[in-house]
Parts: structure tokens; C-alpha cells; sequence
């Protein structure tokens, strides 16, 4: 679509960040969804890290007296066909979709960076063979290329943050590119160029910091959707395999069955899922609007 | 708890109950009837499939020589009935099983049907013929025959190298459909020809079957319907609503798990629902040819550790039956009686004195508290597969076994296991006849396709034959405990249970019988009408 | 102009042919061929059998010799035969189309009728409550799987009118059509929604900003006619783009949606033939796919520079 030219942008987002908390207390309040989308964030990682001590059992744990248990003091939200304790599932689920978030995430937009970076500075035939990759990946939804992928690697936590890092690739190459393009143009660059620096140098120390800002609202966004499309996977029993307690796994096949007699099997992963995915969503709202003003709604 | 129980009675009454019911009323023409099937089918071929997801659509294509007559709910030698053979004789020294065949059958496409369509099926089956099946999963049940050799048109026999009594138990199976000479295995994977009640119509990939009605069978007034449509609905929870919406007069026969069972119950309380057996076994192959496993210390601590009670409290709230390879009674005929079973180690009715005695045998290995075992439990990626293994894993970390669930993709796991790479692994078993002759041979001989385990016992072995050839039923009964205890105590592939499951159908249904000791030979579904 | 359409339409066959190589050593990569898991069924693996399995199939040929032969093929309409079904390859992929067509073209209807009118009302009311609550409405559009909310629909139902749609190719009544076609469309359509009222409401929101907007609101038109007069007018087009980019990627959201709704489309079709690693559907799928995607991308493009003149002929 658009390219969208970064660079004013740039330099304000890099001016704005040596305010310190006065500036960020501020921008709390101005952004009132994004803060909240910013708790939900931290209450997320929190459930993810503290998972061992406020899950209250076992999440693998089978108890053949308990099940399909409703939600009551002893489970909060019930158990599942097995007795397992479906909060201890949900809280150490958000492990794995933490896991393959930001793992999928981390590893999609350092490889997009070094191939938007090598794409833009270089030009020429490295250029052009990106660029052509870059095509093919993206002319195929994530779903289905994550599907494919899972489906050639094997289900397994690894496989499948590769498979959904893979897909992410393009996206973030093609922002980091056309950054880099406009960067090259600048003066400082050509300064740098002047006294002698290698290209690897100022690739690395000039022109990559200045497209950070771009890259963490792009990563922001995609952090929701890979978690969404690690639920899609694993719900369509491509993705994390059974015992881990993967939030999509919860609510496939098996919850499925259920229903009607256990509707909390249902109900609960699915505000889990959602809630994760809403909170980065909106705290990626409030970070474009505030690193990235000309997108701002 | 009630609601269970009287499902149970339901389930122990069909025993006696259904042929009254059948008989009750003068059967009425016509209708359609629309069911539930759970999975799309690799093809229409039954001779090329193992599963009863091709049994159930298509055996109303098709006779067989000999069936098992289709409103007794448990097979045996004595429910066999005449089919495509009129009738059939053993020769003196028991070598030989000839039939008298049926005069004047066509098949669906107006070809007369002879002994050469029968010497063509089993050529094909013991892989001797010119055509062959792409896959030939039950070529090994016909072992011990010679050839089959047609007399005329309307003669056929079957010579055997030594006497086997059950051969006529297999041939009545749903899985030995008589298939016509003059129709390529390709054609019969997708457009099926028979004899029997219905004709295949359509078969749409994960969409539907539809079968309608042969008005030129030779059995004259029957199939009562019109045809039957069977719609693919995997998701299961779907697929009940559809019932108890009325969408489906019938669920996948076998298809309602027993949770579900009580949610039919009480949505559709006019349903008919029965539990019977499936005679599927789920059992744990055991790699006994490389370490841990190879210690048959930490084997047996294993068997011993196995809490058969809890599995078939969590999976079928208590409607599962515990036993050794046959099925237990009183759906089967060949389990050995409940005071041998309990002499096996890990059958006792103690389970805490067995685990004591497991983490024994555990430190003599030397593991404990401190020194766990790390395995992989592989199965498939399969709820009827994962759910066991869950369980499996979490009554291991009793006796310091820390098992990982290893799930393998449908596509891998057969040569996964062939290469012996996997540790424990859960299973499933499905027996087509109730008959030790299907099972023993098949799983637990020496160099069996199916023999996963490559268990491999010499002594057993000659038993195997032994109770084959025995004509007595209660000399073989004494032989087939015998060996199915020695079968559990050498751990060669502890069984963990025999599931149940549950049919529904409406009320105005009427002519189903769901068998108790197999769920593949009962979908003639000839005399099935529809009152209304 | 024309030198730009030639060229793009020769990096359209480059990105085409990318996938075409990429989609078949995929599939060949993955462990287990149709042979294993059509013997799966059998409960063992015959070596001999497989192994003429294989040769029948032609899958005991090299890897270029099969990609040659299913390009080949292609270029001659030729999709090869499904593995499973032993049919033509185009006679199972067609007669699912018209249900998937079905589905996206309603989910697309139902996200542009929801989504550009809470677009507007959205930018128009900027700042308003009326903007925050419509903003969090579209962000949780965008956070809900579709899976879920299909199941939450399905318990509904269930809850409210005792039953569920379950698909029927020829439904009988307007109200079955509906429930068949309609409900899973708009569990799929909420997300486009969700994406069209915020593509909408930013893109109102910029053209409000711009300088002739000033002029005709200081010539005093009215604000009813400056908002949806001019400014909508101007702000549909980049609202077009990202409609018929999403209808292109709709196709992942019909892919759970059809399983969780049991609906016999060509979406959940690909997962079923994934799953039988039944190489004729799934490549030429992906490839019919990525077809749609490109053609897609191309012609927005197109529209794009025929529209606006201030597009750079480049990429």
C-alpha cells in the first residue's frame, strides 16, 4: 500500500523520548486505552511469569473426581474432561502464546530488519531478489502459509513460532526498506559517508536506530495476530500439541465436544485469547499514534 | 448417576430385548434415512480399508458369502447365516469348507453373479490375482488357505492347509463383502458394485454418502428404505445437535461418547440409546528392544502401576470393560474369568499395594524420588489416541517416571513405530470378529505386519495354532486363557481397557441392533424401516 | 503507463512461479507421503505395496521431473488427480468454490454495510464517546479469533432456538439460507468490519484535515454536506483497497470458520487435504490462492493509478 515516508517522525518520536516519566505520565493520560491496553499487557506477562504460583494446580494434572467440574471455589473456572484445573491451564497458557507471540514475533522482525536493511542500503540485485521473495510471501495469507509450514515442520512450540515468524517477514522487510530508502537520502548519512565509515557501519549504527520507531509499532500490531493465528492453528490441530495448555488447543476438538455440557471449556480460553490479543492491540493503538503521528486517527 | 445406570441396563438387556422389539410391529416402505458419519473415508472399498468408517456406509452394497445374522447383538459361530451361500459343509478331516451359492443373483450393473466372482474376491484378497489392491490390510486371515476352487457355476470351496474352525467366523465378518470379477479395484474404491440392498449413488469427499435402495435385490420385499444419506459432520458436538434437532434420524452407530450420552439423554429423552462394546482395545506398545523398556523390572513396575479403574472412570465414567486381549464378557465369548484375571500383576483389586510393589521393583531398577525417568510417550494426534496418554503420563509420576507426550501425525506413525522409534506408545486395537484367530495371529505373532511390538514368543506361538485348529469350543476357550494371561504377563502389550460407546437413534427408527462384540458387521441395514 | 502494466503484470508471473517452487518443495518436505497415511488406515505398512503405491502415483519420480509434469500439466488445464478421491483434481476444487464465494462475498457485504457507516460516524464525532466506544468495538473485532466467536454463535443458537444450522447445499427456506449461509459469514465478516471502519474512519478523518474541505465548510456548505458529500466521496478509495486486499485474505478466516460451521468449502477443503498430504489439491489450491491474491493486488493497483495520477510508475 502506501509508502509511508517516516523520516520528521523519526526525529520527533527520538526528541520526545528524553522527557523522561513527566512525558510518559502524560501520555498515560492522554491515551487512556492505550494504558489500559498497556496493563492488560503486563497483567498478561505477569500471569505468564508468576504462572507456577498463582495456577493453584497442576496444569497437567489429571483428577478423574473432578471432571467437567463448574467453575467454584476450588476451580475458579471449572475443570476440563480430564479433572485439570482450567485457571492453572489458562495462566500457564499464556506462556505458550506469550512464547510464540514474541518469540514468532522477535524472530520474523530481526530477520525483516536485516532484509529490509540489506534490501534498502544495498540496492541492486540483492535488492531485487528480496524484493521478489517478499512478493512471493505475501501473496499468501498468514493462515495458509503457517498451515503449510506447521504441517512440513511437525507440531511443536518451535515449529510453530517459525512458522508464523516466517509470514511476518515481508511486512516488517518492507516497512524497514522503505525507511532505509528515505534514511539513505538524508544528510547525516551523507556525512557519515564523507569521513570515510564503512556501509556495514553506518547501516548498523546510523541507519538502524532511526527506524526503531517504526519497527516497534509494527511489531506491537503484529504481536495480536500472531497470537490469534497460533489459537487458529492449534484450534485447527496443527499447532501446539496436547498436554502443553495452549489457549487454541483448549477450545479445539476435544472443548468442542463439550459444549453444551461444559460450556466454561469454551467460554474462558476464548476471553483468554481475546483479552490478550485487545491488549496489545490497543496499547499498539496508542504506541502508533504516539511514535507515529501521521497515522494517527 | 441414575441416568448411567439405566443406561448401562439398556445396554445389558439388548442382549435379550431387541428381538422382540423388532418383531413388534408389520414394518412400513419408503423414507430416507439420514445419518450422522463421523470422518470422511479414505475410499469405498471395504476390502481395502480397516476402519468401520467404510463398513458402516457400505456394507448395504454388498452380501457376503456368510453374514452374521444381523438382529443377534453378539456374533459367534452360532449367529452365522446363510447369505450369497445357501448353504455350506467341512469335509471330514475339517480341510475343507465348500458352499452352495445362490442362483440367479445380479450384481447393481445387471451382471449375473457366479463361483468366479467369489474365486476372483479371494484371489485378490490372498494377493494371488492379476489385479491387485492398492493396500490389502486383512490378507493375512486367510494364512492357512490353500486356494478357493469353483465347481460349476454355483459351487465354491476353500481348501485349507489344516483345519481352522474360525475361517467361517471371518468370512461372515462385515469386512468380506463378495466383490464382482468384473469391476476394477480402482472402480470399487470409488464407484462400488454389489449384490446387496442398496446401491451406491454419490460419494462426496467430507461432504456425504448416499446409497438408495436395489429394487432388483434378490431378497424379495426387502431393503425397506428408500436409501440412506449419510452426512459428514466430524465435529461431534455439531453432529449430536443435528440429532437432537432432528436433523439425523441416527448417530454414527458407535459415535456418542458416553459424556455425551448424558446430554442426548437429556435433550432428546424420546431417543432410543445403547451402549454396547466396541471391541477396540486400547493398549501401550512397549519398545522392549532398547533401554528403559528393555528391563523387564521396570516393565512390570509399569503394568503393575496401571490404574485401570481411573481410566475408565475418566473416559467412560465407569462403562468400559477391563480385561486381557479377548474382550471381556459378557459382550465377548473368549475372556478368561474374572479370578485368573486378577492374578495378573496390575489386574489386583489393590492398586496401592501394586504401586508399592511397582516403586520396589523402580529402585531395583535404580530410579526414585531422586532419580526419575525421563520417557516419551508417543501416540497419535487423535483425541480417542491423546486422551488415554494423558492419563497414562500422569499415573507414571507414581513410580518416578516422567513421561512426555509425544503426538505423531496420522501420516508418520506407522513408520515411526516400524523404526522402533518411540518408548511407550499408546494404542488402539480394533478386533473385526470376536475371535482369537483375528487377534492372536495378527498382533502377536512372530513377524506379523501387525505384530508392532515384534513380540516374539515361540512357546505362545504353537499355542496359537494349537487352539486354532481345536474344534471343541470349551477345550479352546481353556487354551485362549492360558494364553492370553501369559500374553499380559510377559507385558508384550499391556491392555488398558475395552471401550464403550453409544448409538442413538429416534424413536421412529425401528430394526437396529448395535452388536456387543463387534462394531463391524452389523450395517447390513436391510431390514431397518422408518415408522412414519 | 503501459510500460508500468508490462511490467508488473511480468513480476506478477515471477511472484506466481516463487510460489508455485516454494509451495511444492514444502509439501514434499513434510514427513509422510498419501501412501503412509493411506496405509495408516490399514494399521501397517507393506513395503512392497508401498512402494507400487508410490510408483502409481508417480511419486517415486524425482522432485523436478514431478514439479515439471504438474506445470506442464497446468499449462494445459490439467490439475492432475486427487489422491483420495481418485477424481480430476478441478472436479473436486470447482464445485466448492461457489460455497466459499458465497461466504466471502457476504462477509464483505455485511463489513462494508457495518463498517463505513461506524467509519463515519466514528471520524465525523472524532474525540466523542460516541468515537471511543465505536474505536473499542472495531479494536475487538480485530482481538476476537473467528473460531470462537463461531462457537459462541453455535451456543447461542443452541441456547435460543434449540438447534443449529447445519449445512444443507440446497437450503429449503429463506431462514435456513440465512442460517446456513448469513450467521457464518458475519463471524467471519466481524474482523473486515473491524479493519473498515478504522481504515474509514482514519481515511475521513485525513480528508477533513485537507485544505478544500476548509474552503467548502468557509463557503458555508453545509456540515452534512461537507461530511458526506465531499469528504466521503474522496475517502472511499483507500477504503476500496483495503476491502479487496481482505477479500484476498478472507480466505484465512474461512478456514476455521467452515470447519467450526462443518461447511464443505474450498477453505477448509485445503486443511483436509493437508492433513491426507494430498499433494494435486493442496498445490494447486495454494496456487489458485495466490492467484487471487495477486490478480487481487494487481487490480487495486491498477484502479489505484488510473484514479490518482500522483502515483509513481515504480515500485
Amino acid at each position: 500500500m502506501a509508502v509511508i515516508n517516516y523520516d520528521s517522525e523519526l526525529r520527533r518520536a527520538g526528541a520526545h523520548s528524553t522527557h523522561g516519566w513527566r512525558k510518559l505520565t502524560f501520555l498515560a493520560r492522554r491515551h487512556m486505552l492505550g494504558a489500559i491496553g498497556l496493563v492488560i499487557m503486563v497483567l498478561f506477562v505477569l500471569a505468564a511469569l508468576l504462572a507456577d504460583l498463582i495456577g493453584r494446580y497442576d496444569p497437567l494434572s489429571v483428577d478423574s473426581l473432578q471432571r467437567l467440574a463448574p467453575p467454584s471455589a476450588q476451580h475458579w473456572l471449572g475443570t476440563d474432561a480430564f479433572g485439570r484445573d482450567v485457571w492453572s491451564r489458562i495462566v500457564h497458557g499464556a506462556r505458550i502464546s506469550l512464547a510464540v507471540g514474541v518469540g514468532s514475533t522477535l524472530l520474523g522482525s530481526s530477520i525483516g530488519v536485516m532484509v529490509g536493511l540489506a534490501s534498502g542500503y544495498l540496492s541492486g540485485w540483492v535488492d531485487l531478489v528480496f524484493q521478489r521473495i517478499t512478493d512471493i510471501l505475501q501473496a499468501l495469507p498468514l493462515l495458509v502459509l503457517a498451515l503449510v509450514m506447521t504441517a512440513a515442520l511437525g507440531p511443536s512450540l518451535p515449529n510453530v513460532i517459525i512458522a508464523i515468524a516466517i509470514p511476518l517477514i515481508p511486512t516488517v522487510a518492507r516497512v524497514i526498506r522503505a525507511n532505509t530508502l528515505a534514511l539513505r537520502e538524508l544528510p547525516f548519512i551523507e556525512a557519515a559517508k564523507s569521513i570515510g565509515m564503512s556501509e556495514t557501519r553506518i547501516a548498523l549504527r546510523h541507519v538502524l536506530p532511526n527506524t526503531l520507531a517504526p519497527l516497534i509499532v509494527l511489531a506491537t500490531a503484529q504481536l495480536g495476530s500472531t497470537i490469534l493465528t497460533e489459537a487458529s492453528l492449534s484450534f485447527l490441530g496443527l499447532g501446539i500439541p496436547e498436554p502443553y495448555p495452549s489457549w487454541g488447543r483448549m477450545l479445539s476438538e476435544s472443548a468442542a465436544e463439550y459444549v453444551r455440557v461444559a460450556p466454561w471449556l469454551v467460554i474462558f480460553p476464548g476471553i483468554a485469547i481475546s483479552l490478550a490479543v485487545f491488549g496489545t492491540n490497543l496499547f499498539g493503538d496508542a504506541l502508533r499514534d504516539i511514535l507515529d503521528p501521521r497515522q494517527r486517527g | 448417576m441414575s441416568g448411567v445406570r439405566t443406561l448401562a441396563a439398556v445396554a445389558l438387556s439388548l442382549f435379550a430385548a431387541s428381538n422382540v422389539a423388532v418383531l413388534a410391529a408389520e414394518p412400513k416402505k419408503g423414507g430416507i434415512l439420514k445419518v450422522h458419519h463421523r470422518d470422511s473415508p479414505a475410499s469405498a472399498s471395504i476390502h481395502e480399508e480397516a476402519t468401520f468408517s467404510v463398513n458402516i456406509p457400505f456394507m448395504g452394497i454388498f452380501n457376503n458369502l456368510v453374514m452374521y445374522k444381523q438382529d443377534v447383538a453378539q456374533n459367534s459361530l452360532d449367529s452365522i447365516v446363510p447369505d450369497l451361500a445357501e448353504s455350506w459343509a467341512w469335509s471330514g478331516d475339517g480341510k475343507k469348507l465348500s458352499f452352495k451359492l445362490r442362483q440367479g443373483v445380479k450384481w447393481h450393473d445387471g451382471k449375473p453373479f457366479t463361483s468366479a466372482d467369489v474365486k476372483c474376491t479371494f484371489d485378490m484378497v490372498m494377493g494371488k490375482s492379476q489385479q491387485k489392491f492398492r493396500k490389502n490390510p486383512r490378507k493375512s486371515w486367510y494364512n492357512e488357505v490353500v486356494d478357493v476352487t469353483p465347481s460349476g457355476d454355483f459351487e465354491v470351496a476353500f481348501n485349507l492347509k489344516r483345519p481352522q474352525p474360525s475361517l467361517l467366523a471371518l468370512l461372515a465378518s462385515g469386512y468380506t463383502p463378495v466383490y464382482p470379477c468384473h469391476v476394477s479395484p480402482g472402480d470399487m474404491r470409488t464407484k462400488p458394485v454389489g449384490t446387496g440392498p442398496f446401491k451406491f449413488v454419490e460419494f462426496k469427499a467430507n461432504e456425504s454418502i448416499k446409497i438408495t435402495r436395489n429394487p432388483d435385490y434378490w431378497k424379495k420385499g426387502l431393503p425397506h428404505l428408500d436409501g440412506i444419506e449419510y452426512n459428514i459432520v466430524p465435529n461431534l458436538s455439531t453432529a449430536i445437535l443435528g440429532f437432537i434437532s432432528g436433523q439425523f434420524d441416527m448417530t454414527f452407530p458407535t459415535g456418542v461418547t458416553i459424556p455425551l450420552l448424558k446430554d442426548v439423554k437429556a435433550q432428546a429423552p424420546k431417543a432410543v440409546c445403547v451402549v454396547a462394546p466396541n471391541n477396540v482395545s486400547t493398549n501401550i506398545i512397549v519398545n522392549s528392544s532398547s533401554p528403559p523398556f528393555d528391563n523387564l523390572d521396570i516393565r512390570q513396575a509399569m503394568a503393575l502401576t496401571l490404574d485401570r479403574k481411573a481410566f475408565v472412570s475418566i473416559l467412560f465414567e465407569g462403562q468400559a470393560d477391563i480385561g486381557g486381549t479377548m474382550l471381556p464378557a459378557p459382550g465377548g465369548l473368549w475372556s478368561m474369568p474374572k479370578e485368573m484375571l486378577e492374578k495378573i500383576p496390575g489386574y489386583g483389586p489393590d492398586i496401592n499395594a501394586s504401586r508399592e510393589e511397582a516403586r520396589k521393583l523402580m529402585a531395583k531398577a535404580g530410579y526414585g524420588p531422586d532419580k526419575r525417568l525421563a520417557v516419551k510417550v508417543a501416540t497419535r494426534n487423535i483425541p480417542i489416541y491423546r486422551d488415554p496418554a494423558i492419563i497414562l503420563i500422569d499415573q507414571l509420576k507414581g513410580i518416578y517416571i516422567d513421561g512426555e507426550l509425544e503426538v505423531v501425525e496420522t501420516a508418520n506413525w506407522f513408520s515411526k513405530v516400524a523404526r522402533k522409534d518411540y518408548a511407550l506408545g499408546l494404542n488402539l486395537t480394533g478386533n473385526a470378529v470376536d475371535d482369537p484367530d483375528q487377534s492372536f495371529f495378527e498382533n502377536y505373532s512372530c513377524g506379523s505386519e501387525r505384530n508392532y511390538t515384534n513380540y516374539c514368543n515361540k512357546e505362545i506361538e504353537k499355542l496359537f495354532g494349537e487352539q486354532s485348529i481345536e474344534a471343541d469350543v470349551a477345550k479352546r476357550k481353556k487354551l485362549v486363557w492360558e494364553i492370553d494371561k501369559k500374553l499380559q504377563e510377559d507385558v508384550a502389550r499391556p491392555i488398558i481397557y475395552h471401550g464403550r460407546s453409544g448409538s442413538c437413534w429416534q424413536p421412529h427408527v425401528k430394526g437396529i441392533t448395535i452388536m456387543v462384540n463387534s462394531s463391524y458387521n452389523g450395517y447390513r441395514y436391510e431390514d431397518l424401516w422408518m415408522d412414519k | 503507463m503501459f510500460a508500468y502494466i508490462v511490467r508488473r503484470l511480468v513480476l506478477m508471473l515471477v511472484t506466481l512461479f516463487g510460489i508455485s517452487v516454494i509451495i511444492f518443495v514444502l509439501l514434499r518436505i513434510v514427513p509422510g507421503n498419501i501412501v503412509d497415511i493411506l496405509f495408516d488406515a490399514a494399521g501397517f505398512v507393506d513395503q512392497a505395496d508401498k512402494a507400487n503405491l508410490e510408483k502409481e502415483l508417480g511419486l517415486d519420480q524425482s522432485i523436478v521431473v514431478q514439479y515439471m509434469q504438474w506445470i506442464g500439466g497446468l499449462l494445459h488445464g490439467d490439475l492432475g488427480y486427487s489422491y483420495v478421491s481418485e477424481k480430476p483434481a478441478l472436479q473436486e476444487i470447482l464445485p466448492r468454490i461457489p460455497i466459499t464465494a458465497k461466504l466471502a462475498a457476504l462477509a464483505l457485504l455485511f463489513s462494508a454495510s457495518i463498517g463505513i457507516p461506524l467509519g463515519v460516524i466514528s471520524a465525523v464525532k472524532q474525540g466523542t464517546r460516541l468515537d471511543y466506544a465505536l474505536r473499542v468495538v472495531s479494536l475487538s473485532g480485530l482481538s476476537l479469533p473467528s473460531f470462537w466467536l463461531g462457537l459462541l454463535i453455535l451456543m447461542a443458537s443452541v441456547s435460543m432456538f434449540g438447534t443449529m444450522p447445519i449445512f444443507n447445499p440446497n437450503p429449503a427456506t429463506w431462514t435456513e439460507a440465512f442460517a446456513i449461509y448469513a450467521v457464518p459469514a458475519m463471524a467471519v465478516g466481524f474482523r473486515s468490519a473491524a479493519l473498515t471502519m478504522r481504515i474509514t474512519r482514519s481515511s475521513m478523518l485525513e480528508i477533513l484535515r485537507q485544505d478544500y474541505i476548509r474552503t467548502a465548510r468557509a463557503k458555508g456548505a453545509s456540515e452534512a454536506s461537507v461530511n458526506y458529500h465531499h469528504a466521503l466521496k474522496n475517502a472511499v478509495l483507500p477504503v476500496i483497497t483495503v476491502i479487496g486486499i481482505e477479500a484476498a485474505f478472507l480466505i484465512g478466516g474461512l478456514i476455521v470458520t467452515e470447519t467450526v460451521f462443518n461447511i464443505p468449502g474450498v477453505a477448509r477443503f485445503l486443511v483436509e487435504a493437508i492433513r491426507w498430504r494430498d499433494y494435486p489439491i493442496v498445490q494447486n489450491l495454494v496456487m489458485l490462492i495466490a492467484v487471487v491474491v495477486v490478480v487481487t493486488n494487481f487490480t487495486v493497483d491498477m484502479l489505484y493509478a488510473a484514479i490518482d495520477p500522483r502515483i509513481r510508475y515504480t515500485d
